[in-house]
């Protein structure tokens, strides 16, 4: 983020502290921070499978929502990996590629009450949402699978996306 | 009225769907002990609340919808299996006085739940 947009960004929490209730602001401490690129098309690219988090509650990408991915196998979740989000809400690299993503019942779970305490949002505890699993089958390894889930401590999204 | 209802919606038809097996669990130590399970009906809701208010306890509880036969079963043939899986929604009833509303918003490649009412 460019010194000027973070004076921007400033100016305008400021300026709409001062018109909107206290409460639109007050909730949240230390705010994650807001998207400054466009996103990249991955328009043809080969098979992988990739995630996006995006915070409905803060407009901002879900930086650093821990997350795990699991396969089902005989009967029960196995954990693949253990990953932070970026910046961007996303991860550096792909969850799976090429060989790596193979056909089968998954499920990410993700630390939305660890994502939300980390940013200083007040919430009930134990919280409405804690660890969430985020469900889905990959059948057909020749695609490409985006993953994107869109998330606020009372409600969630997700979807075959692009 | 306090406990656990749910509603789940075609957002492709923009109706309810019947006929969708619950699982409704609530954890017990590490594990996840099966309470009940139940269908939804023509409306898309059960027919009675999934937990009671007076049955209501703080703790974790879980919904796994069985949707993904009820998608193989209108699937046309060569249609893929429906990406969002059977989703399953983990929440916790933090205040046994409020009622929380559960509704599953949900299409073969889209799934969204929230706190209702």
């Amino acid at each position: 983020m460019t010194e000027k947009m973070k004076i921007d960004r400033r100016s305008l929490l400021l300026a709409g502290a001062a018109t909107l209730p206290t409460m639109a602001f007050a909730q949240t401490g230390n705010q994650p921070s807001a998207l400054t690129v466009a996103p990249a098309s991955q328009s043809g690219l080969g098979p992988r499978l990739t995630m996006h988090a995006i915070d409905t509650f803060h407009g901002t990408p879900g930086a650093g929502m821990k997350c795990d991915l699991e396969v089902f196998e005989s009967g029960a979740y196995r954990r693949i990996s253990s990953f932070e989000t970026a910046a961007t809400g996303r991860t550096q690299e792909p969850l799976l590629v090429d060989d790596a993503l193979k056909a089968g019942r998954y499920q990410l779970l993700m630390h939305f009450e660890a994502y939300f305490a980390k940013y200083g949002v007040k919430l009930p505890s134990p919280n409405f949402y804690s660890i969430v699993p985020i469900r889905f089958v990959i059948q057909d390894v020749t695609q490409r699978y985006h993953l994107p889930v869109l998330f606020s401590p009372w409600g969630y999204s997700y979807y075959r996306g692009s | 009225m306090a406990g656990i209802t749910t509603h789940i919606l075609d957002t492709n038809l923009g109706r309810p769907i019947s006929g969708v097996r619950i699982e409704f669990s609530r954890k017990e130590g590490e594990a996840w002990k099966l309470v009940k399970t139940v269908a939804t009906n023509a409306d898309g809701r059960t027919d009675g609340p999934i937990l009671k208010g007076d049955d209501a306890a703080v703790g974790e509880y879980e919904l796994v919808f069985r949707i993904s036969e009820i998608f193989r079963a209108k699937a046309t043939a060569g249609d893929p299996p429906a990406f969002i899986d059977d989703p399953v929604v983990r929440f916790s009833i933090f205040d046994v006085k409020q009622h929380y509303h559960v509704p599953m918003l949900c299409a073969p490649g889209s799934f969204t739940t929230y706190r209702g009412s």
